[in-house]
């Protein structure tokens, strides 16, 4: 079949920064492992399996630096494989208890060779680093890394202190070439948060282009005659993608999408809630409170509580099935959208990373079948990196993308509205802060160097997204307020002992070691513009 | 340590919300002015204190019950977010009673105790977007600009006046105004066209509640209205689809590796594509031309959809962290 268009595919690997060297208590590290094991790992093994079956593919990911500060920390490395060990070792007791049930049995064997690979590859083939493993593939051209704001800032919120958005930015281009020895070419706006008025900062670090949610160029100005089957590039030069909306709906819908097919794992059944509790007690919180463990033995069934122990071959063949349909769904999309273009379309698919393994425990094996069947079956696209598309069709339409983001109603309403609004004019009380400092002190050394970089750590930190949309959300609720708290508290701390020349250098030392993320960072990004 | 006595401590302020009363209001959050001063300079000397002792552990444990955690477990089979998610929450905040001695031999930690500070005692207004219709404000009046207006306009000024916000659109030079409450701190507001240039400025009116009052404005104030301060100038989001072209019907082509630019007619750029270059009747309005081609593009999408556009991933859980890809599909 004649080739007619393109789908990218983009995932978005993102974890706030968390690390808490003085204790072992706080189960938020454990959202690092369980994505290590259920997405890290498999998408890497699904692009290792690819590329010795001689597959050509392409896929876009983003690492967030708070991720590739976590995926580089020693400790953390320890923590995770203490993770490991601990489920290793839970495994194996649920051979034993399982042996009077063949299904069962072969399910606990699944979860132990499972879990036993993954400490054998982290520990021993990947010498617990990660960020290599996908710099790999990148080396070798079938994945692109693209980059983010440095902890997931919303620019939307933040840009009323430009200079905080610059180094959002700023430090977002320095982690990146820090870990992959070059510059990126494309970012993820932390939320798909758009504003205009960070185009000029993104272009002076070197950017080419960004993704935004489908009203970002649906409703841009002028309107965009290809909708979001073609990029649009902004007055200001940056490149602008659009999520589909099909294709997403496809995956994500609560009603039809692929991760709800019965024959999947259900992610709520896990042994820590239901397995005897004397039993799994060294297996969950310290204190003794269930929580997930990650062996799982039921499929999602059907509407019902009577669930089927969970069988691999059924998963697989549903994913198979699912891989067909999406295939024959994009073909018959460009079959349709490339008679209205000049250019061939490109068909954007942006999702979470972690919900392909962690969420949807299939879908690293639904990537790894699509991509085969793009290559091999008859279809009339082929798989394309943002970057390969701009560099062939250099040519694209003018427009002003609209300001959105990819929450819940397409603006800002997740990240402000009545449960989290108290946080945001502190935040931008500290950036204006910061500014103020990096302006008045353009030439600090020693200590007080340290201070100001530190400063710069900790207003950084306490504008991660993550916290405005936990509190949203409701979940971990106090976890995310304690975090605005201590990062503004530590900021504003720092920012009086600077002012005063007074610093206090246990507490500096203390907090260095807590909130140690860009250990390279330079205060006097944020002098004022 | 300095001491920030101007930074007064949120703790003693009790948040209580009002109903908005007018029509351009949405959610008014109101807060307690200049009661919990004090309190900040105490804390601060015993968080020093506290500092200097090492002592390891932060000592805030947030107490739940296992037994009601067994409660919510049951049910854990049905598949409900919500009886869920509140298990996870328990489980994030308990963990840190036990197991403490273990990593205290390396690293040594200090206590640390924070609160936000209530308010930053500056005058300053600011203003957001949430969404194309919504604006959230908020301000504050530093002690120093309520002495002098204290000051200009007699000890009462505060009593007898009241706050409002005048909301100016620039771009279609048009103002409006909401009054306010003094015992707020910010507020929604509704605005009636996106895509414009606002800007919001705090201001006071002259209250004339009682007599007494009546006439100590005329005796003191003697004017309508007395400007405060001005916000920050946003740009709130466009919320459809604009069908606009750029001058003159044409339509703009960049080629971003040279910067070369070129501009078509709409009509001819259309005319030329391959699904319409058959096609007789092509409109000449470009709002007719656009719905064409979209309506070609998008042949499958319900035909309103541009107007109340949302993504798939919507209901709060269209961000990145795991515990929004788990709540993705219910």
């Amino acid at each position: 079949m004649q080739k007619k268009g393109y789908v990218s595919f983009v995932l978005h690997a993102h974890l706030p920064f968390i690390h808490h060297p003085e204790s072992d208590d706080y189960l938020e590290e454990s959202w690092l492992y369980e994505a290590i094991s259920e997405t890290y790992i498999p998408l890497l093994k699904v692009f290792k399996s690819l590329v010795d079956e001689g597959v050509n593919f392409r896929i876009t990911m983003s690492m967030t630096p708070p991720l590739l500060s976590m995926l580089d920390n020693e400790l953390l490395h320890k923590k995770y494989i203490h993770y490991l060990e601990q489920l290793i070792e839970l495994s194996e007791k649920e051979i034993k208890r399982t042996a009077y049930d063949k299904k069962l049995n072969e399910l606990a064997h699944y979860y132990y060779d499972r879990y036993s690979s993954d400490l054998h590859l982290f520990r021993d083939v990947f010498k617990c680093n990660l960020i290599e493993q996908f710099k790999h593939f990148q080396d070798i051209g079938v994945l692109e890394i693209i980059t983010c704001g440095a902890t997931h800032g919303y620019f939307p919120i933040l840009y009323v202190t430009e200079e905080t958005v610059r180094a959002q930015i700023a430090v977002g281009v320095q982690t990146y070439e820090k870990y992959f020895g070059r510059k990126p070419r494309g970012i993820w706006l932390p939320e798909c948060g758009y504003v205009p008025e960070a185009d000029k900062y993104l272009k002076e670090f070197g950017i080419d282009y960004a993704i935004v949610e489908s009203h970002g160029i649906l409703y841009a100005d002028p309107t965009p005659i290809y909708g979001t089957c073609a990029p649009i590039v902004s007055p200001g030069g940056l490149v602008c993608f659009g999520r589909d909306m099909k294709s997403s709906q496809q995956v994500w819908s609560s009603i039809d999408g692929y991760p709800g097919d019965f024959n999947y794992r259900e992610f709520y059944r896990d042994i820590g809630y239901e397995a005897d509790y004397d039993y799994i007690k060294p297996y969950i919180a310290h204190n003794g409170v269930r929580v997930h463990t990650g062996i799982k033995y039921y499929r999602i069934t059907g509407k019902t509580d009577q669930k089927d122990y969970y069988n691999v071959q059924w998963a697989h063949d549903s994913a198979e099935r699912q891989a067909g349909h999406f295939l024959d769904s994009r073909t018959e999309q460009i079959k349709n959208v490339a008679d209205y273009m000049k250019v061939p379309p490109i068909i954007l698919c942006p999702y979470d990373a972690e919900l392909y393994g962690h969420w949807w425990y299939e879908g690293p094996y639904w990537l790894y079948i699509l991509f085969k069947k793009i290559y091999y079956d008859d279809c009339n696209f082929e798989l394309i990196t943002p970057s390969e598309y701009i560099d062939k069709y250099p040519n694209i339409q003018v427009a002003s993308p609209c300001r959105s983001s990819w929450g819940a109603n397409g603006y800002s309403g997740v990240w402000l509205n009545p449960t989290n609004d108290y946080a945001h004019r502190h935040l931008h009380k500290a950036g204006d802060r910061m500014v103020e400092l990096a302006t008045s002190y353009p030439n600090a050394e020693g200590t007080i160097k340290d201070a100001l970089n530190q400063a710069a750590r900790e207003l950084l930190l306490a504008q991660s997204s993550d916290w405005l949309f936990i509190i949203t959300n409701g979940t971990m609720v106090d976890y995310a307020k304690k975090r605005i708290k201590e990062h503004i508290g530590r900021f504003t701390k720092l920012y009086y002992q600077i002012k005063s020349n007074k610093i206090d250098k246990a507490f500096l030392k203390n907090i260095q070691l807590k909130d140690c993320v860009f250990p390279e960072i330079d205060y006097h990004i944020y002098k004022k513009l | 340590m300095p001491t920030k006595t101007k930074e007064i401590n949120e703790k003693n302020n009790k948040k209580t919300n009002k109903v908005a009363t007018t029509k351009t209001t949405v959610k008014p959050k109101t807060s307690s002015k200049g009661t919990a001063k004090k309190k900040d300079t105490a804390k601060k000397a015993v968080a020093k204190k506290a500092e200097k002792k090492v002592t390891a552990k932060k000592t805030t444990v947030k107490k739940t019950t296992t037994t009601a955690k067994k409660a919510t477990v049951k049910k854990a089979s049905t598949k409900k977010v919500t009886a869920r998610k509140s298990t996870a929450k328990k489980a994030a905040t308990t963990r840190k009673a036990t197991g403490k001695t273990k990593k205290q031999e390396q690293f040594v930690d200090i206590v640390e105790y924070y609160d936000l500070p209530y308010r930053y005692n500056e005058t300053v207004v600011k203003i957001l977007y949430q969404t194309p219709n919504t604006l959230f404000v908020y301000w504050d009046i530093s002690d120093k600009d309520r002495e002098n207006y204290i000051k200009q306009y007699g000890e009462n000024f505060f009593n007898i006046t009241r706050p409002v916000l005048i909301i100016h659109n620039i771009t279609m030079n048009y103002s409006f105004e909401v009054p306010i409450d003094d015992f707020a701190n910010s507020w929604y507001l509704h605005i009636n066209d996106s895509k414009c240039d606002y800007k919001v400025e705090l201001g006071r009116r002259p209250n004339y509640y009682n007599e007494e009052a009546t006439k100590e404005i005329q005796e003191n104030i003697n004017t309508d209205y007395i400007y405060v301060s001005s916000s920050n100038e946003i740009e709130t989001p466009n919320d459809h689809v604009l069908f606009s072209t750029n001058e003159n019907n044409t339509i703009k082509f960049r080629n971003i590796k040279n910067n070369d630019e070129k501009t078509i007619s709409l009509v001819d750029f259309v005319r030329s594509l391959p699904a319409l270059k058959e096609k007789r009747d092509i409109p000449i309005i470009s709002e007719e031309i656009f719905q064409a081609v979209y309506s070609g593009i998008y042949k499958d999408e319900d035909i309103n959809f541009f107007e109340r556009l949302s993504n798939p991933s919507s209901g709060g859980l269209a961000t990145s962290n795991m515990s929004s890809s788990r709540s993705a599909l219910f």
